[in-house]
């Protein structure tokens, strides 16, 4: 049976990978890798990931040319997936920079190494965690985490920010109580260890 | 390619109305003319049976038709007052494992050649139970209450049906209390649709008049009386249907009270 990487909203690739192998019974793995960006470097990780399961790839398939085109680099057995009927995926992932179209709703949990751009909501209950900024172009009323993997630099923008709770590299805030005025874009840094939220500043999408 | 229209009816919070919106839309759809078949979907703890009045009448389910030990017809339960509505219980309340996604699919198609809408009660909850549900909808009606967690479950629910590609996705506003969403006591309508962002299909007040027909087997649509959740019902199936009936307003509704009071102020009969 061909394994199947989870959807952006619901997990990152490299979490689900093992529980994946580990339902499968043979060693002789074929990966649709759905919607996922793959470069050289993420594909050797996965190739390192099927390595410490025991298993071999057999071949795996893409919706998207980057990863295909990465694979065949590679040297491995790759092919496009037929039915290319989704023209405008959800979630774009192009020089470190993920964009997400659509409303993370409850329980989505958007997760990428890099910068992530939201455009639509981000709902109570929702999660998004970036390795650097995160950009909400609408509504952010869920959990975010900016810095994931420790950068202190990295921020939080957000149209309405709101949050349930906003994390930043290791600090972690509960989201303001009062609604912020209409019209003020905000965003939330680290100052000193600590998280603090202001008007956000022009420059700080780079 | 078949017109029907197969449309779950699903919550994630448990109690907020799937059930008894299922039966009354049954009903509903049935009167207007359409055939209309409602599938129980929850049938580990069923109930759909018991608001349309029909336990008694069960003798198959659908895992009877899908082993082929009974025709379809056999196992279908029509309304004893709406004979263009009929029931089919998915399953044994015992036997829970038995019911796939494939099993589902296999049974709408066999309802779909004969229907004109089915209706699936979908269980409470996301998990197999809800999948199995979902497995052959085409549409939904996600049902929620102006409460923060059954907001929130709808969301998630929401969520789930968009990656399975079930479209429309419809909202329906049950147990709005017009008194306590005036004194902000409770979340107004724009607050539910402005974090689920769906299109409302209808609001149903809070009326006591649904415990009662739930406790004996008649839904409200049945009769032509005129209580507000029953004519919120036929509105919904009205609006299904494709006809235009303007939203009812919690607000205009209360100020339609004060206003009926000035007016017997100003008849100077004291």
């Amino acid at each position: 049976m061909t394994l199947q990487l989870p959807d952006h909203r619901s997990q990152h690739w490299k979490d689900a990978l093992p529980g994946l192998l580990e339902q499968e019974p043979s060693t002789a793995v074929e990966l649709d890798c759905g919607d996922w960006n793959l470069n050289c470097t993420d594909l050797q990780q996965l190739l390192q990931i099927l390595d410490g399961m025991g298993c071999r790839l057999r071949w795996l398939c893409s919706r998207r040319p980057k990863t295909v085109v990465s694979a065949a680099a590679m040297g491995l057995n790759v092919h496009p997936v037929e039915k290319m009927e989704q023209p405008s995926p959800r979630s774009e992932d192009q020089d470190g920079l993920l964009v997400h179209r659509g409303t993370l709703r409850s329980g989505d949990h958007l997760q990428c190494d890099g910068d992530v751009l939201i455009y639509g909501d981000v709902n109570p209950g929702a999660r998004v965690s970036a390795g650097g900024d995160v950009m909400v172009w609408g509504r952010l009323r869920g959990t975010a985490h900016a810095g994931c993997f420790g950068s202190t630099k990295a921020k939080i923008v957000a149209l309405h920010l709101r949050p349930v709770q906003l994390r930043i590299s290791n600090a972690v805030a509960r989201g303001p109580e009062d609604q912020p005025l209409d019209g003020l874009t905000e965003q939330a840094r680290l100052d000193q260890g600590v998280i603090v939220i202001e008007p956000a500043e022009t420059r700080s999408i780079r | 390619m078949s017109t029907t229209r197969t449309i779950l009816i699903c919550s994630g919070k448990g109690g907020v109305g799937k059930t008894t919106t299922t039966a009354n839309l049954g009903i509903s759809l049935a009167r207007s003319g359409a055939s209309t078949v409602v599938l129980d979907a929850d049938f580990g703890l069923r109930n759909l049976d018991l608001l349309l009045g029909l336990e008694n009448r069960i003798v198959y389910t659908a895992q009877e038709v899908l082993a082929e030990t009974c025709r379809l017809e056999q196992a279908l339960v029509k309304h004893k007052q709406e004979p263009n509505l009929s029931l089919l219980p998915a399953g044994n309340p015992r036997m829970l494992e038995w019911l796939t996604p494939k099993d589902m699919q296999a049974i709408v198609a066999l309802l779909e050649e004969r229907f004109d809408y089915v209706l699936i009660d979908c269980p409470a909850g996301i998990e197999d139970g809800f999948k199995n549900a979902a497995a052959a909808a085409r549409e939904a009606l996600v049902i929620t209450t102006p409460e923060v967690a059954a907001v929130r479950d709808a969301d998630r629910v929401i969520g789930l049906l968009n990656t399975q590609g079930i479209s429309p996705v419809q909202l329906v506003l049950n147990r709005v209390r017009p008194k306590m969403m005036s004194s902000q006591e409770m979340l107004s309508v724009d607050d539910v649709t402005d974090i689920l962002a769906l299109p409302l299909l209808g609001l149903v007040f809070e009326d006591e008049q649904v415990i009662v027909s739930t406790n004996r087997g008649e839904p409200l649509t049945l009769s032509d009386g005129g209580s507000p959740a029953a004519r919120a019902y036929s509105n919904i199936a009205g609006r299904l249907q494709g006809e235009d009936i303007p939203l009812m307003d919690p607000a205009k509704l209360r100020r339609g009270l004060r206003a009926k009071m000035r007016e017997l102020m100003q008849t100077k009969i004291f």
